[in-house]
């Protein structure tokens, strides 16, 4: 009988645990989502872009700070820095990142957006247009496509039309400060129309291609276009 | 029929029932064995690349700034020299360089000191690695390619066996005749709900 009331208790305190954690998750779950709508956020979300969009794109909450994200760091070291733009050009070439910073430069205030879902508005980006490169390059009619290259293999494609884009740039500069190393230093890709891993940090070269190659993540069950509007987050 | 009766008949040999379950416990226990360390690798590493947006699994960030007395001297090296002996830094740095007219580069192997030389004021900025944690995510993510793949699809297999053999280790009421298949539903519906209730991919 004593032995029957026991084990009666203890499945009533398993009952109760399983009982109280559920009611625990729900409450968390109401409470981060209450807690995720903040002010910023909300701010954005009340704002068009002159193209008509709305300025947050679906699913994404505002940041104060741009997030490192991981990534294999390359070499920071600007004395040893080369960029190389080749492919489909007439007139490939290699950039140390003296030359690099002597090129006409572009300073940016860019929304970035990362698929796991923050935003960054506004920061300044201070760097080279891909479109300047491209030019110097002198492009074949045969390139289609914008293939960043970084260190240790990474790639992002983005298609030729997007990549020359006014406010795509290699940065080396943010919000007046050098960039991080853990955002790439000394030199990234800023490819603001797309969710951020297409914006390749520790840059080393920028190849156009006559064919789209889809890049790490692109290859690893993310959307290979990535539009933030859109929310192509997974392929 | 020497004696007019009938031979007895030999008696029948019992049927040996075959009995797998103590072979997938056997099976399940040392594979589990053999499995942890991958397992412990593995959660670690889910557990911190799932909240990527919330931290740098890899890293620790470094992000000062400090404030050196003027005047530096003019030349790069003197510069860094003073720079870095005001600082307390005994590390030499890899590379002195001169990225603007009033910006000097300390670049050391985990930070650089970006010196303002017309201010003063220098901006350290690095990144240290978490060691246990890198080298889980480097495997999870299967960064180094090459090798890793076939020890991850091995592994892949060996917790599709847990799983399975897992499902008729118990016999009874306790087993997949009973609440076994309730609580293994359960776990199946978890997936289905959500894909269901998000809408999927």
């Amino acid at each position: 009988m004593n032995q029957r009331k026991t084990d009666f208790e203890q499945a009533l305190a398993r009952r109760r645990f399983i009982q109280g954690a559920g009611a625990g998750t729900v409450i968390l779950a109401l409470g981060g989502t209450y807690v995720l709508s903040d002010e910023l956020t909300r701010e954005a979300r009340a704002q068009t872009r002159t193209d008509g969009r709305p300025r947050l794109p679906p699913g994404q909450r505002v940041i104060q700070a741009l997030r490192p994200m991981g990534g294999e760091p390359g070499d920071p070291s600007p004395g040893a820095y080369r960029l190389r733009v080749h492919g489909e050009v007439d007139a490939p070439f290699e950039l140390g990142f003296a030359e690099f910073l002597s090129l006409p430069q572009s300073e940016q205030a860019l929304d970035v957006h990362c698929v796991t879902t923050w935003s960054l508005l506004g920061a300044k980006f201070k760097g080279v247009r891909v479109a300047d490169l491209a030019e110097r390059a002198k492009l074949k009619k045969s390139a289609r496509y914008v293939i960043f290259e970084a260190a240790h293999g990474y790639t992002s494609n983005v298609a030729l039309r997007d990549a020359l884009k006014p406010t795509v740039m290699v940065a080396h500069q943010l919000n007046g400060a050098p960039l991080a190393r853990a955002h790439g230093a000394p030199v990234r890709a800023i490819v603001p129309e797309f969710y951020f891993w297409k914006s390749a940090k520790w840059l080393t070269g920028i190849r156009f291609s006559n064919h789209d190659e889809p890049g790490y993540w692109e290859t690893r069950g993310y959307n290979n276009h990535a539009d933030p509007w859109k929310e192509e987050r997974y392929a | 029929m020497p004696d007019g009766t009938a031979p007895a008949k030999s008696p029948a040999r019992p049927r040996r029932k075959l009995n797998v379950r103590p072979w997938l416990r056997a099976l399940h226990r040392d594979i589990g064995y053999f499995a942890v360390g991958l397992t412990i690798v593995y959660a670690t590493s889910g557990l911190a690349v799932n909240h990527l947006k919330d931290w740098d699994p890899n890293f620790k960030q470094v992000n000062r700034t400090h404030q050196l007395a003027l005047p530096l001297p003019s030349d790069d090296d003197a510069a860094a020299k003073s720079a870095l002996s005001t600082l307390g830094v005994r590390e030499l740095p890899r590379e002195i360089y001169r990225a603007s007219d009033t910006q000097l580069d300390l670049v050391f192997d985990q930070r650089t000191f970006h010196v303002d030389t017309r201010s003063g004021v220098v901006h350290e900025e690095g990144q240290a690695a978490r060691p246990l944690l890198r080298v889980a995510n480097w495997l999870h993510l299967n960064r180094g390619k090459k090798a890793w793949t076939y020890i991850a699809d091995f592994y892949a297999v060996f917790l599709l066996f847990l799983a399975l053999s897992g499902l008729f280790m118990i016999p009874g009421r306790k087993g997949l005749l009973g609440r076994g298949a309730i609580v293994a539903l359960l776990g199946a519906a978890v997936p289905i709900a959500y894909v269901v209730l998000s809408g999927g991919p």
